[in-house]
């Protein structure tokens, strides 16, 4: 029975028939009987392919977004990897400059992957990209990966919608850091209690994330957030590796997202109304942008 | 996601950014629409609602919007430049964004549908997330339609036999089908039939629907690609 409807449903099926987050995740995906094993796995590596690419066309890039508020970042993170005043690895700093790549190429209305989201894009790719360029991860166990980072957004949005007019950046770029911890313990061979440990630490650091897009673009705080978020998911993957379990359980903590996203006001869930979007400096952009208050 | 989604919606869809609620949503939206209207369009009033009325030009809804009534799917590059190619186009279009407070969900856009053949439709949509949507209103019509499947929509008066006769063409053509709602407002008034199916009919057996007695209105709508 692959029909996970909570995170204990799978961590059983995965002990009882001994296979990874990622293997219970394809089986899952073969059991709804519309497409088969080799083409899900195609399914993935098409969607890595585009991820790669998208970085590749963002990482160099100068070019301004369409508001002009991002654009070049990716490309400054990787001279400053090699200056002498870094001192994160070359892994972070492949994490960081990817991330903020995608997420500039979201900015110009390029092509993405929403993973789960595109406001959230730039998370999964980051650090699973990264970590096949640093580590050599091979193809098949980064698919696996990806399938694991699916199958943990996709139990969350049985029970809450996956929209930062839904509940909060914590069901967008919060969710995207808990698919992604799952996919760099799958990455490293973690166990599927490590892999929903790495979840529920990076969850919890993430729930009541609020949604307050300035001028209501895709761009200020989303672009930065996204590359500081797959930090917080390697260091939820590294304490879960570590052998450090959540104290509270996975399951009860995307009720307790839940719970916070259905008492989150309106204006903090993507209305540009509350938080960031109301700030000075934030209200004169919009004024500028578009000539006017866009309400 | 249902408890049965594909996770190629949570890993995807593939599309042109910046937002998958309000820029692929959109674009799928209006792919739904236009599949429902099934015909040309003359010209389109779109009303947001919410979240969408507050910052549709920040995240290129409107472009997204415009782009799914003229038939590009979510990740076509030319998203990004839909007010000129629209302008190639005789589509005739408004934004009016709605500011009152109303019963909506965030994300919602109406559809007020002008054909070329100068038939009205209005079609009320939804956003939910990861580019995912579902229709909520076809004119005074409720439904719940996704495009997940080819759909058959249709409104009758309620009589026995009514499920057969529809099934029945639908078994002659040798199309599946992959699930069937039914619902009425009370015995012997209005009844409602959705019927998901594995591929689109065609039209001549929707025409034989739509000709059998006490028979109100049949969509028949295409699905809509993640």
């Amino acid at each position: 029975m692959t029909n996970f409807s909570t995170f204990k449903d799978l961590l059983s099926y995965c002990q009882e028939h001994h296979v990874s987050i990622g293997e219970a995740a394809l089986e899952y995906e073969v059991a709804r009987g519309e497409r088969s094993e080799a083409d899900i796995l195609l399914g993935a590596r098409k969607i890595l392919e585009q991820m790669r690419a998208t970085i590749e066309s963002g990482l160099y890039s100068d070019e301004p977004s369409m508001s002009g508020l991002s654009g070049g970042f990716s490309k400054k993170v990787m001279a400053f990897s090699e200056s002498p005043q870094s001192f994160m690895s070359s892994l972070e700093h492949r994490m960081i400059a990817y991330a903020l790549a995608t997420l500039e190429e979201n900015s110009r209305m390029r092509k993405i992957v929403a993973c789960p989201t595109a406001g959230g894009s730039g998370v999964v790719p980051g650090v699973l990209i990264a970590l096949t360029d640093e580590k050599q991860i091979p193809m098949p166990t980064l698919e696996k990966a990806l399938l694991a980072a699916g199958m943990v957004g996709g139990i969350v949005s049985q029970r809450m919608h996956l929209s930062g007019a839904a509940a909060g950046c914590q069901a967008e770029v919060g969710v995207a850091t808990g698919m992604s911890a799952a996919a760099i313990v799958e990455a490293l061979g973690g166990t599927p209690q490590q892999a929903l440990d790495a979840v529920a630490i990076a969850l919890k650091n993430m729930m009541g994330l609020v949604c307050d897009p300035v001028a209501g673009l895709v761009e200020v705080p989303c672009v930065k957030r996204n590359a500081v978020a797959g930090i917080h998911a390697s260091a939820a993957a590294t304490i879960a590796l570590a052998g450090i379990p959540s104290f509270i359980p996975l399951d009860e903590i995307i009720d307790a997202m839940v719970s916070v996203g259905q008492m989150m006001p309106p204006q903090l869930k993507e209305s540009a109304e509350g938080g960031l979007a109301k700030t000075p400096t934030a209200v004169s952009f919009t004024e500028r942008l578009y000539g006017e208050q866009p309400d | 996601m249902s408890s049965s989604g594909s996770l190629f919606n949570i890993m995807g869809p593939i599309m042109i950014g910046p937002s998958s609620s309000h820029t692929a949503g959109a674009v799928r939206l209006a792919l739904l629409a236009r599949n429902i209207a099934n015909q040309p369009i003359r010209k389109v009033q779109f009303i947001l609602y919410n979240s969408f009325a507050k910052t549709y030009r920040g995240h290129g809804t409107d472009r997204g919007l415009l782009a799914g009534i003229l038939g590009y799917s979510v990740e076509d590059n030319a998203i990004r430049d839909m007010f000129k190619n629209a302008e190639q186009t005789d589509l005739e279009y408004q934004f009016i964004p709605y500011d009152q407070p109303n019963p909506f969900p965030p994300n919602t856009v109406k559809f007020e549908i002008t054909l070329a053949n100068g038939d009205f439709l209005t079609v009320i949509g939804h956003s939910i997330g990861g580019g995912q949507v579902y229709v909520s209103r076809i004119n005074e019509y409720s439904v719940a339609l996704k495009g997940e499947y080819p759909t058959l929509v249709m409104f009758y008066h309620d009589q026995p036999g009514m499920i057969w006769q529809v099934t029945k063409i639908i078994a002659e053509e040798q199309i599946n089908i992959a699930s069937l709602n039914c619902t009425r407002k009370a015995k012997g008034t209005e009844a409602f039939m959705a019927i998901c199916l594995d591929s689109l009919l065609p039209e001549p057996q929707v025409k034989a629907i739509r000709e059998i007695t006490e028979v109100y209105t049949v969509y028949n709508v295409d699905k809509i690609p993640l």
